[in-house]
């Protein structure tokens, strides 16, 4: 276990220690009290007590943070640096440090006339050293604050359940921009002597890239990049260099964490917690045992409140006694317990949190829009979808710019606002919304408009495309719509669909101009049922303007036949 | 339009899962986040899966190169013709 250096007393470091790494190459306590030094001289030259922080590079920000609590001064955080994230802060905040797109903003330290030597101060432990913000449920973001001793005791508390391995350096996927990427990529490594990359890594195989300079390291990440883990990437190389893996923002799957856990021959720990109240609990998935329950972290308490909403007691919640939180939880008889997800109107995509009320606040300021309802679907991923009545004039666009515009409209103006990750890609207009007969919108309504659409088309697997001839191999879908009630009992692809299917891929695929004028010589042998691989040969006479179709597999030939374009 | 302009397309679309946007919508040379097709970080850690699983590519080099290669479907065909192993 490496000794604890709290955030308010970092200088006690020798000048050659470890603070961070990039690439193998290392930056050391002298580097890091000279850029300190530096922001304190860039800051120095304007007033104003809360400033707002965002930097890319882990070890600036670091600095950045380190060097307002010298001053005494307060870093407002926000998740993003996005204009309309700072336009909506503006009036709470003094300036802007790092990197904004905003003119008066101090961009970088002064090197200049920097006094090697200062009397470095501790800070006030009950003075807010940090200021963020978060998705409120009724879409005003909410301000969080922090002070340096309630961010020292959530190292503490963590250092003492995990002690860390001196010569680990920690690896993040997830920002120090949010609350967890900070506690778990910046703040408990820096106060336990290990050094943190100074990038982070936004695909997985950068994990690799970074990882190969280390022979310790630790991740810091999220569902997002551990549910995406292939074990295509060749993990070999590092597999047995990997401490641990911490993941957040929202629960991992249990075959993912698993996963995981074997590609990097490494604990993978989840933290249940959030940016109000910090780390509540951790757990670890086993391979021989059903999903895990969640375990609070040493010195918190969870219990049922009022209303069944769970109570949090922590020692780091800072001068409230207790806190009530959004999600609903299941007790275990063993202690542990388990999450049944959030009771607001609050809803979580790839982990960020998002209020759907502030997505619709947004759209319904627009003159095209008459009522709007935002929720999540599950696709491939948890999404955010919007099902709009459009407004008089919204109708009007819709007809004459047609649905793409509208909708890319629509982004733009949410894209000011939010995430790309969080704004709805998936669109319904509708005449009347959803209500039911209590006058009600159920969300089952809603979602019932995203229902995955059935197949029209066979599945194209591979194409060759020749001059006048195209050969498609296919796989015949489950889902395919042609297949309800042809042949209840048994069902095949129509006729009707092979002459359609072939017309179709034909005009895309051939400069026919003309349309569709008859058929020829159209002979049906044998029927094609679900799932069967079937290849597709079109071959286009220009001169006449006829197309041959032929349906095959290893069957034999399913059908064959000419239709005729007007020429 | 190549053959592989065309299939890298079809990939992304079913990858993603994308509606509203057929292959044709996708223009070669636009930028395929943010602006252009409106990808998201998510997304790219998607299509980098389809890479991998699909034409065998490992992208080993950093962010910023990465980055580069996901820039637009003309630059997304050439890091598949240099790079693919199957």
């Amino acid at each position: 276990m490496s000794e604890l250096i709290v955030l308010s007393r970092w200088q006690q470091r020798p000048p050659d220690h470890r603070v961070a790494t990039d690439l193998g190459s290392a930056i050391d306590q002298r580097s890091l009290e000279l850029r300190v030094l530096g922001w304190i001289a860039a800051l120095q030259m304007h007033p104003g007590n809360r400033w707002a922080v965002h930097h890319s590079d882990s070890f600036e920000f670091l600095c950045i943070l380190l060097a307002l609590w010298q001053m005494e001064r307060t870093a407002c955080i926000p998740s993003d640096n996005r204009p309309a994230t700072i336009d909506r802060l503006r009036h709470e905040l003094d300036g802007l440090v790092g990197e904004f797109e905003d003119a008066k903003t101090v961009t970088a330290p002064r090197e200049d006339c920097v006094s090697r030597e200062r009397d470095w101060i501790v800070p006030q432990a009950e003075s807010i050293a940090l200021e963020i913000y978060t998705s409120g449920s009724t879409g005003t973001p909410k301000s969080i604050h922090k002070t340096i001793s309630q961010l020292e005791c959530e190292s503490a508390v963590i250092e003492s359940l995990w002690p860390s391995q001196a010569d680990s350096v920690i690896l993040a996927t997830v920002s120090h921009q949010h609350i967890f990427g900070m506690t778990f990529g910046l703040f408990w490594p820096f106060s336990s002597g290990r050094a943190f990359e100074t990038r982070c890594c936004e695909f997985n195989e950068d994990i690799r890239f970074k990882a190969v300079h280390y022979p310790r390291f630790a991740l810091v990440s999220s569902p997002s990049h551990l549910g995406r883990f292939s074990s295509s990437i060749d993990w070999a190389g590092i597999e047995g260099r990997c401490d641990y893996v911490v993941s957040s923002a929202a629960p991992l799957a249990r075959a993912d964490s698993l996963e995981v856990g074997r590609l990097l021959a490494a604990p993978v720990r989840e933290i249940y917690g959030s940016s109000e109240t910090g780390a509540i609990a951790w757990r670890l998935q086993q391979p021989d045992q059903p999903d895990a329950g969640w375990h609070t972290l040493p010195g918190v308490s969870l219990e049922l409140g009022a209303g069944d909403r769970p109570l949090l007691r922590s020692p780091y919640l800072g001068d409230v006694e207790s806190y009530e939180l959004p999600d609903r939880v299941e007790f275990d008889p063993d202690g542990g317990f388990s999450l049944l997800g959030r009771a607001d109107n609050i809803a979580k995509v790839e982990g960020k949190r998002v209020s759907l009320a502030a997505i619709e606040n947004i759209l319904i300021t627009s003159d095209r829009v008459k009522q709007v309802k935002a929720l999540t679907v599950e696709r491939a991923r948890v999404e955010t979808a919007c099902v709009m009545q459009l407004s008089p004039v919204g109708q009007e666009c819709l007809q004459m710019l047609g649905r793409r515009v509208l909708i890319d409209d629509f982004r733009k103006q949410l894209l000011q606002n939010f995430e790309a990750v969080v704004v709805p890609r998936r669109w319904r207009f509708v005449e009347e919304m959803p209500y039911n007969r209590q006058g009600k919108l159920p969300l089952e309504n809603l979602r019932a408009l995203f229902a995955k659409t059935e197949a029209l088309w066979p599945q194209v697997l591979e194409r060759e495309v020749d001059e006048n001839q195209v050969i498609l191999r296919c796989l015949i879908p489950p889902q395919l719509i042609y297949f309800d009630g042809h042949m209840p009992e048994r069902p095949i692809v129509p006729g009707i669909a092979h002459v359609h299917w072939a017309a179709h891929y034909g005009l895309e695929l051939f400069p026919i101009h003309g349309h569709f004028e008859r058929l020829e010589v159209v002979k049906f042998m044998q029927v094609i049922l679900p799932e069967y691989p079937i290849t597709i040969t079109l071959t286009y006479n220009d001169k006449n303007g006829k197309l041959s179709f032929r349906f095959e597999s290893d069957r034999g030939v399913h059908s064959s036949g000419r239709i005729c374009f007007s020429r | 339009m190549g053959d592989l302009h065309h299939e890298l397309k079809q990939k992304i679309i079913d990858a993603l899962e994308l509606e509203d946007i057929e292959p044709a919508d996708i223009i070669d040379g636009e930028p395929l986040f943010v602006e252009g097709l409106g990808l998201d970080s998510i997304d790219a850690l998607e299509i980098g899966l389809m890479l991998l699983v699909t034409y065998g590519i490992n992208l080993k080099a950093d962010s910023e190169e990465t980055r580069q290669h996901f820039t637009s479907i003309n630059a997304l065909v050439a890091l598949v013709e240099t790079q693919r192993s199957k």
